[in-house]
């Protein structure tokens, strides 16, 4: 299987009032072509400094990161068209409709307009907004909003698509929408890198799991194996078996 | 990336910033109202006391009634203050025009002349007139003198002042409204732009923007293109509300006050960049804005003159381009003068607009 994202003995340090935190500490591993790549680990494990990094946010402290053959030092530029992302915290304008949302997000990616207006009314469709593309996103529910920021990353056709614990605070039905998308998504031939907190999520989609700790990758496989190997009968156990039972700050 | 791609994309920014501001209908509304507001409340309610006034006595008269009435002038106190009112230089033999010019570059305040056969008419109890010349565009000021002169020469009863008016008739509110010009732009800037990057901050959209490919430059200068437009929309504005409101008068030439205020605006958006990028969240960046625009608009002399605050309120003023932006305005708007008489404050205004936008380009961090 041919690697599409490259990471070896990754570091992030952060200073903050003197207190020096490693965030993430000597981290290595690869995300394969065409696969769904999920990413657990308790509140303060390192998956969204990793994940910053692999979006190209934030610069590794040591340690190399190449996406799509880029290397996230010198030729980030490369690696953003070539992206897509979905962030935590959700950032839409509220002042603007759904579809002005997506106009925008396409015209930062130079998608060209006739293509772009064509896309935007077939994802707008898919995810059941169109009735609602006119309408400013302030008024939107959770839901609504996720499912714009999910269709957003993609009008520019990426390889790689980034979601940052898309289906947190979301009801039953929504999220289902967003699984439903990564599989579509997938299936299209793209590679998928996800962040949950949910692991009835990670044990459905991904084919593989890395589980996070203290800023390390204590475990990385297909669910079933991690099943498996622990001697759990799903991935909640799993979770527990890696990164113990006590609550995180 | 090209720098064609980059002016697109900060295109793209700008526009979504008009799109935003067009659908802010409570914020229209008081962003050009606002310095309308400004200029009528200060301009009918408020002065201030005048000190170290510098002027200029040119005596061409060698007899004792001058000498003794330039030594009154040099020790006139105010009412109110025990200190000097003026600060006097002499000089003999010098024309009007010469004397207008001075003014003209802000030299002086004022100038008095004196002619020739003062002492003589004095002596002879004939009456007789002085000339003086004012900067009427500084309205306090030059009230002032005209004032402290007329009590002055009063104990005579023979000498009458001609005061012609170089600028034409000015009132307070003249004087102010190229002040609160600049101020309204100053504020406005910094408010703006370091509302809306901290907003954004906060909200997540700037993060979400700068993961698409446009660089964090097409960003920013997206959002100095609105500025632009929008703080030059304001001026257009004010200088007609200002006219019809107050029948102020422009004098100069536009183009000179766009030259100033985009240059000025630049600056703005520097200062503005650099507080926001200092601010975590939009409470914090909203202080630290009070902080900074609620001095200067006491120090730099939007209300009352420069040369009416204490000196330590003065060097703070110093290094506030608000204070060069404001005499420039004045000198085209109400002046009428060009480039050239305000090529220092202009000089220092761009400099401090490469300064701060600089800095403010690099504080401007990706992950921010």
């Amino acid at each position: 299987m041919e690697p599409i994202i490259e990471v070896k003995n990754l570091v992030k340090v952060f200073h903050s009032r003197r207190r020096k935190i490693t965030a993430v500490n000597d981290v290595s591993f690869d995300v394969f072509k065409g696969e769904i790549f999920g990413m657990i680990g308790p509140n303060g494990a390192g998956k969204s400094t990793t994940f910053s990094m692999l979006t190209t946010l934030i610069k590794p402290t040591s340690g190399s990161i190449k996406v799509a053959g880029f290397d996230v030092e010198n030729h980030d530029y490369k690696i953003r068209p070539l992206i897509g992302i979905v962030p935590q915290k959700l950032s839409l304008y509220p002042l603007l409709t759904a579809r002005e949302n997506l106009e925008l997000m396409g015209n930062l990616y130079h998608v060209p307009k006739k293509v772009m207006e064509e896309k935007i009314d077939y994802y707008l469709k898919l995810v059941g907004l169109e009735a609602s593309a006119d309408r400013y996103t302030g008024g939107f529910s959770g839901g609504m909003k996720q499912r714009l920021s999910v269709i957003a990353a993609v009008l520019h056709d990426p390889q790689i698509l980034f979601w940052d614990e898309p289906s947190t605070g979301l009801d039953p039905q929504t999220r289902n929408v967003i699984w439903k998308l990564a599989r579509k998504f997938n299936e299209e031939g793209r590679t998928l890198v996800f962040t949950t907190h949910y692991m009835e999520e990670a044990d459905n989609l991904c084919d593989r799991v890395a589980v996070m700790d203290s800023g390390k990758m204590v475990a990385l496989d297909n669910p079933e194996r991690l099943k498996e190997t622990t001697g759990s009968t799903n991935l909640e156990e799993v979770f527990v078996h890696f990164t113990g039972e006590e609550v995180r700050d | 990336m090209t720098i064609k791609t980059e002016l697109k994309d900060s295109l793209i920014v700008a526009k979504k910033e008009f799109k935003i501001l067009s659908r802010k209908k409570a914020l229209i509304f008081p962003l050009f109202l606002f310095p309308i507001i400004m200029i009528v409340f200060f301009g009918y309610g408020m002065g201030g006391t005048v000190k170290d006034a510098p002027i200029l006595i040119i005596n061409d008269d060698a007899g004792r009634a001058s000498s003794s009435l330039v030594q009154e002038i040099g020790g006139y106190t105010p009412k109110y203050d025990a200190n000097p009112m003026f600060s006097v230089t002499y000089t003999k033999d010098m024309s009007q025009s010469e004397a207008e010019s001075k003014i003209d570059a802000g030299i002086y305040k004022g100038a008095l002349i004196i002619p020739q056969n003062y002492s003589d008419s004095i002596a002879k109890n004939e009456s007789t007139t002085l000339t003086l010349l004012t900067d009427s565009s500084d309205t306090t000021t030059s009230g002032a003198i005209i004032n402290a002169l007329r009590q002055l020469l009063a104990k005579t009863g023979l000498v009458s002042l001609n005061i012609p008016s170089i600028y034409g008739d000015l009132e307070y509110l003249d004087f102010i409204t190229p002040g609160v010009i600049a101020l309204t732009v100053f504020m406005g800037c910094i408010s703006s732009i370091g509302s809306a990057i901290a907003g954004e901050k906060e909200n997540g959209t700037l993060v979400r923007m700068l993961m698409t490919p446009v660089s964090k430059r097409s960003v920013i200068l997206g959002k100095t293109i609105y500025q632009l437009i929008l703080q030059l929309a304001r001026t257009v504005v004010l200088i007609f509300a200002a006219y019809l409101l107050v029948g102020f008068n422009m004098n100069g030439s536009w183009l000179a006050v766009a030259l100033v205020l985009i240059v000025f605006t630049l600056s703005g958006v520097g200062i503005g960049i650099i507080m926001s990028s200092r601010a975590e969240d939009m409470e914090s960046f909203i202080q630290l804005n009070m902080l900074v625009t609620m001095p200067s608009m006491f120090v730099t002399g939007v209300f009352f003159p420069l040369s009416s605050v204490p000196g330590w309120m003065r060097c703070i003023a110093y290094f506030l381009p608000l204070t060069y932006a404001i005499d420039a305005m004045r000198t085209i708007m109400i002046k009428g003068q060009g480039l050239s008489a305000i090529s220092t404050d202009f000089i220092i205004l761009t400099l401090f607009a490469i300064v701060t936008f600089t800095l403010g380009v690099h504080l401007f961090r990706r992950e921010a």
